[in-house]
């Protein structure tokens, strides 16, 4: 069984189809790349993942538990499937630790020590032990989401999702957040992101999905979806975000 | 008996203010229990009890004070309750505290950014843990100035209880009014009295703005 199971999901805001029918399975350990133009459903999509989103049709299963179900306990379902956001979204009231430790001791209860070894163990994961006690402030941006990240992982996630988390920074800061997700790759861990790195994409996707008007357009092995778009709308895609 | 307004008289009229701020603060408690609950129901996700908690707010802000006073002072006399012009302040300035307390946390709660509580709801924690570990420590700061400014106008307020014949400061001026005939020393004296409540808790509401304002 899939870890992640989408079938025919239609997600609607108004009169706006926003996911028309889309149906995509994630296997244990995939590392999947959305792209697509803004506006194309690709963020709806992840959000939907984690139940950020709430869908008009179909059904998404997260390690064999129902979405949507008046018996789904989400807050579980969030323990299993973290989630990085375009603006970091840390807690600005909070030191870095805190942000961290936050969930483990309120949700998971954890004890205060040990949760502080979790974040320790975490940050160097994302190559920032030295900033446990600073506030978010006093991060740089690449340095913020890298906290993010860390956070997320906190949780001991099955599943990472990754939403345009590079897109907010300045060019030179993208390549650090990204190296972390390349070595979250290289431990194995499921991940669907949507990006506009094409050649990180091709680079670490195991599969790419380009979406257009809320559909999954096309699909298919990094490499050869970003190199042979069989479409007309990726070909042109393609075309503007390369050249 | 006309007598002179003496250094006895300020003396009285100072020792008034202890009932004015006995008053402030019996309200500002009240108020807060009110404006706490107002607040998360207007924030709240069910529908009818945020009507119901903008429903109060409306009315208590279309209201003048005075009115809500008197209704309490002696509207309630008149259906039998016997009513101590103590209480009687005490639950309508609480009443009218409560509004714009709620108004202000409401604005304070709704001004942290809808991406916070997505943060805080991907990590698993439920509504109330997101308000109370993530929304409210971040509002409380956004919010202190103008709580401060506000009870500022609730201290000045508290003089139109001198209309039910509860004792604060105006109304002391009044008695002394009375028995020296001096009234524009007097209230002049009591007007400079309220000015020294006030000025240090309004500057303390500019302090505490800038410091918020700085660190963000």
């Amino acid at each position: 069984m899939s870890l992640v199971e989408i079938r025919n999901v239609t997600k609607r805001y108004g009169a706006l189809t926003v996911l028309d029918d889309v149906s995509l399975d994630v296997e244990q350990g995939e590392i999947i790349s959305i792209i697509g133009r803004s506006g194309s459903g690709k963020s709806t999509l992840l959000r939907c993942i984690n139940g950020l989103e709430q869908i008009q049709g179909g059904s998404i299963t997260v390690d064999g538990v129902r979405l949507g179900d008046p018996s789904t306990d989400l807050r579980k379902l969030r323990q299993q499937v973290g989630i990085v956001f375009q603006s970091y979204n840390l807690f600005p009231h909070l030191s870095v630790a805190r942000n961290i430790t936050l969930a483990p001791t309120v949700v998971k209860k954890t004890s205060d020590a040990e949760a502080r070894k979790i974040a320790q163990d975490v940050l160097r994961r994302v190559g920032l032990e030295e900033k446990i006690d600073a506030f978010p402030q006093q991060l740089s941006g690449g340095q913020q989401q890298r906290v993010a990240i860390a956070r997320s992982l906190a949780m001991h996630p099955k599943m990472m999702l990754f939403d345009e988390i590079t897109s907010a920074l300045d060019p030179e800061l993208t390549g650090e957040v990204l190296k972390v997700i390349e070595d979250m790759a290289r431990s194995g861990m499921t991940m669907a992101l949507v990006t506009h790195e094409m050649a990180f994409a091709r680079r670490i996707g195991t599969r790419v999905i380009f979406m257009h008007k809320g559909k999954i357009w096309e699909q298919g092995p990094a490499g050869e979806v970003l190199t042979n778009p069989k479409t007309n709308e990726l070909a042109t895609f393609l075309n503007a975000v390369l050249h | 008996m006309i007598r002179e307004f003496a250094f006895i008289d300020l003396l009285y009229l100072i020792s008034a203010i202890r009932w004015t701020l006995l008053l402030s603060l019996a309200a500002f408690a009240g108020g807060s229990l009110i404006g706490l609950i107002v607040a998360v129901l207007r924030v709240s996700s069910v529908a009818p009890l945020r009507w119901l908690a903008a429903g109060y707010v409306q009315i208590v802000q279309g209201t003048p004070l005075l009115c809500i006073l008197f209704v309490f002072f002696f509207g309630l006399s008149i259906i039998g309750l016997p009513v101590h012009a103590w209480i009687a302040a005490t639950f309508a300035f609480s009443i009218y505290a409560g509004a714009f307390l709620g108004e202000i946390w409401r604005g304070a709660l709704q001004s942290i950014p809808k991406t916070q509580w997505e943060a805080g709801g991907a990590l698993g924690l439920s509504y109330t843990e997101q308000l109370r570990y993530v929304i409210v420590p971040q509002a409380v700061r956004v919010s202190i100035p103008p709580t401060v400014g506000f009870l500022v106008q609730l201290i000045k307020n508290t003089s139109l209880a001198a209309t039910i014949g509860f004792i604060e400061l105006t109304r002391e001026g009044q008695l002394t009014t009375a028995s020296t005939f001096q009234p524009f020393a007097v209230y002049c004296t009591v007007a400079v009295l309220y000015f020294l409540l006030c000025f240090p808790l309004t500057q303390l509401s500019r302090v505490l703005e800038r410091k918020y304002n700085v660190a963000g």
